[in-house]
């Protein structure tokens, strides 16, 4: 047995195939990203332990995420906030981690796509379980998590095949458990969700932007609409009382102790915003909502500078608009005097 | 170094619990050198005593405490007694049922005077805490890694190049085959809450049986080769065992380090053969109950261990009755009726509740045959395709090794070999965090 060999020759094949790999996906159109995932997460969640009253905290879902965009929001405001909305999920979760976990008193801007945040309170339910994991890996991370957390963002920045998202069911997974999935054998079962397709970059500090060609090519931005779609007819009913209930549960608490509440409202046009009045009308949750948590509210359809846009897959803002929004939305919140700008006053 | 390395390792999970490590180092390194001078036998039983109590005792407030209080409770509630403790929450420190097995080994080969004491306290705390078996095995025996540590260890080249090789070989099982091939459909198939098809309970079963495997005997081979590039020789903790002939056979195969732990420091002290057909009869049942709860505080996992106990029972007594001899056509027969068998255990080992595990099984059993299909087709040919391979490879290299294998195999080919499994690895990626194991 010649191991010698062996090692050189098992070094140079794998130098060499994973090279071509690289190669390959790169010319599909890959490039390396960074994993939306709880690592990433969570290390925004500790910036809120030692955050001050003047410091800002986004909780929602992915529309608080496309919709506000950081480097904007610190031109107008002069604080750049830490971004803890998470695609697909409701933020009462993360509400909570912040009322019960930490003694932080300043602002909290949550985003409310009613179909979200007024989903459930079941914990292993969908779209509860991915925030309440993610809450729940801050506290438990373990030192091992964060220094493999701290070793992956070299090979994530540089190596296009390692794109990843930790939300199962992307269609873009070119991992091995991705491409087995797309081997399909006959119709055993139902055709699940249709092919979702990541659309968005994210950076280290959870700044997101849409991706270009969903602003460009109108068949892509149709596969994610045809998702919403999906997600429309198969979600379950929504859970007004309870959800209500324990979210203001938690606003009560936070408003106790002198934390500034925001709710915003993000713009959804189209087949979506239709979808969303009918099952929750502005007046019956958002009005509601509002009116029960007694906290500053910001619909996009009760500004002229924030209803102006138009959602490229019915659900969130192109990069150039979000842009937009976040300097329109940040002006309107300094006249109104819920925000203030540390660095001039 | 390498205890510093070893207790910076496990400090990295949690480092509160390294206290605990200490803790059962100090005790059994007290025990061992009282042992090896005291010549009361009174003296000696209490000394053995006191270290059984305390990593007895640490074992099961941290890993049975909350299911002790909730039998507990279940009890007084059903005699009408109103009592509703909160839950203890306590964390599990990881690989405790490991290092503590491997330091009562210790003490109680101390005790019957097998060994010699350690050289010296760090030569001990190293042998309770070497980090590459720490957390999940193999559970290895003092006189096999202390004295290996008693003089500076340098790794020969071979050694050092062939324990990469077997680190390759273990992540490649963990995380290509285990995790990437076959969790997500045993994850589906008992996460489905759903009464299901016969296709999709087997497929769910032979998935996790692969999986188990994978994961398990993947960990044992990283171990063993991290510790080869080291210059540290640990003993093998599987030899194929899906294709065992019978159960004493699998035994001997799957999980080695526990299984001989248990045969050695249970079912022998409760007497083993020496005292009667009955009387083995209840030691093996008594030793596979409790190696049941080794794996986990739930009675699934003793039935699952009772379930062994019943087929070791029952192969005694074919033996006894209705002996047969082995051939190569009868041996792979034996072999995959083993194997069905053993499948059969693994649906009270992953299932959750019994409801589950007796749902599946009626499934296996063409019992629910209006069972709804949960798997894409291609997913039961993926996972029946591993197992057979898996099944097929087990068979083949029963009576060889992984080594023997590649010494006969030219240089060109463990090359080619050892890079697909590089490559096929770095495009699974994989983001499981555990092995399995680790929760034991």
């Amino acid at each position: 047995m010649n191991l010698k060999n062996s090692f050189l020759i098992a070094i140079s094949l794998s130098f060499l195939g994973l090279a071509s790999w690289e190669y390959y996906w790169r010319s599909q159109g890959f490039y390396p990203t960074l994993d939306d995932n709880k690592d990433l997460w969570a290390v925004q969640r500790a910036k809120v332990d030692k955050a001050s009253k003047d410091d800002v905290v986004l909780l929602g879902s992915s529309r608080v995420l496309f919709d506000i965009q950081l480097d904007e929001w610190e031109k107008e405001t002069g604080t750049r906030p830490v971004q803890l909305a998470s695609a697909g999920t409701t933020p009462l979760p993360a509400f909570r981690d912040i009322v019960e976990n930490t003694d932080y008193s300043g602002t909290i801007i949550v985003g409310v796509t009613t179909t979200l945040f007024f989903s459930t309170t079941f914990p292993l339910a969908p779209p509860w379980d991915r925030a309440q994991t993610r809450a729940d890996f801050y506290h438990k991370r373990t030192y091992a998590q964060r220094l493999n957390h701290q070793l992956s963002f070299p090979l994530q920045k540089n190596l296009a095949f390692l794109v990843s998202f930790e939300e199962k069911g992307y269609a873009d997974e070119i991992n091995l458990k991705g491409l087995l999935k797309r081997v399909k054998i006959g119709s055993r079962i139902d055709e699940g969700i249709p092919p979702f397709h990541e659309f968005s970059d994210i950076a280290v500090d959870r700044n997101t932007k849409m991706r270009e060609r969903t602003v460009t090519d109108t068949a892509f931005a149709n596969t994610i609409k045809k998702v919403w779609g999906f997600y429309g007819q198969t979600s379950p009913p929504l859970d007004k009382e309870s959800t209500m209930s324990f979210f203001l549960e938690d606003v009560k608490k936070f408003k106790a102790r002198g934390g500034n509440l925001i709710l915003l409202r993000c713009p959804s046009t189209g087949g979506q915003r239709i979808g969303e009045s009918v099952v929750s009308p502005k007046l019956q949750f958002w009005d509601e909502l509002i009116s029960q948590a007694n906290v500053k509210g910001y619909h996009f359809e009760d500004y002229e500078q924030l209803s102006q846009f138009n959602c490229p897959e019915w659900s969130h803002l192109s990069a150039t608009d979000a842009a937009i929004f976040t300097t329109e939305l940040a002006k309107i919140m300094m006249k109104d005097g819920v925000l203030t700008n540390p660095k001039t006053n | 170094m390498l205890l510093l390395a070893s207790y910076v390792f496990y400090g990295m999970w949690n480092p509160p619990l390294i206290i605990l490590l200490w803790i059962s180092t100090m005790v059994d390194w007290t025990t061992g050198n009282k042992l090896a001078v005291e010549e009361n036998q009174r003296k000696r039983k209490m000394w053995l005593l006191l270290s059984m109590f305390v990593n007895l005792g640490f074992l099961s407030f941290f890993k049975y405490g909350d299911f002790f209080l909730a039998n507990f409770t279940a009890i007084v509630n059903s005699v009408g007694i109103d009592f509703h403790p909160q839950e203890m929450g306590i964390i599990l420190p990881m690989g405790i049922s490991f290092y503590t097995f491997q330091t009562m080994s210790y003490t109680i080969d101390m005790y019957y005077k097998k060994i010699k004491p350690a050289k010296t306290f760090l030569d001990f705390a190293l042998y309770v805490t070497f980090f590459p078996q720490l957390v999940a095995g193999p559970i290895v025996r003092a006189k096999d890694l202390i004295t290996q540590f008693y003089e500076p260890k340098k790794a020969t080249i071979k050694q050092f190049l062939w324990g990469l090789f077997l680190l390759t070989l273990g992540l490649f099982q963990k995380v290509v085959l285990a995790d990437t091939l076959l969790s997500g459909t045993a994850d589906d198939v008992f996460g489905s809450g759903k009464v299901l098809n016969f296709w999709d309970a087997w497929s769910g079963t032979l998935a996790f049986s692969g999986q188990i495997f994978f994961d398990f005997a993947g960990y044992s081979t990283c171990a063993i080769g991290i510790a080869l590039t080291l210059g540290i020789i640990l003993p093998d903790n599987f030899r194929y065992p899906y294709a065992s002939l019978g159960f004493s056979d699998l035994w001997d195969r799957w999980h080695i380090s526990l299984s001989s732990w248990l045969r050695d420091y249970l079912y022998i002290p409760l007497g083993g053969n020496r005292h009667g057909i009955t009387r083995m009869y209840v030691a093996l049942m008594l030793t596979m109950l409790l190696g049941g709860l080794w794996h986990g505080a739930a009675w699934t996992f003793i039935v699952w261990g009772g379930l062994h106990g019943f087929y070791l029972i029952l192969e005694k007594l074919q033996k006894q009755y209705i002996p047969f001899k082995i051939t190569a056509w009868n041996g792979m027969f034996l072999a995959f009726t083993t194997f069905t068998c053993v499948n059969i255990t693994w649906v009270f080992f992953r299932a959750r509740e019994f409801k589950t595990a007796w749902e599946m099984i009626k499934s296996m059993l063409f019992l629910n045959t209006d069972g709804e299909k949960i798997l894409e087709q291609f997913d039961i040919i993926k996972v029946m395709t591993v197992i057979a391979v898996l099944f097929i490879c087990h068979w083949i290299m029963r009576n060889t090794s992984v080594k023997e294998v590649a010494e006969k195999t030219p240089a060109w080919v463990l090359g080619v070999s050892w890079a697909v499994m590089i490559i096929i690895m770095s495009i699974a990626q994989g983001n499981s965090e555990q092995f399995i194991y680790f929760q034991f």
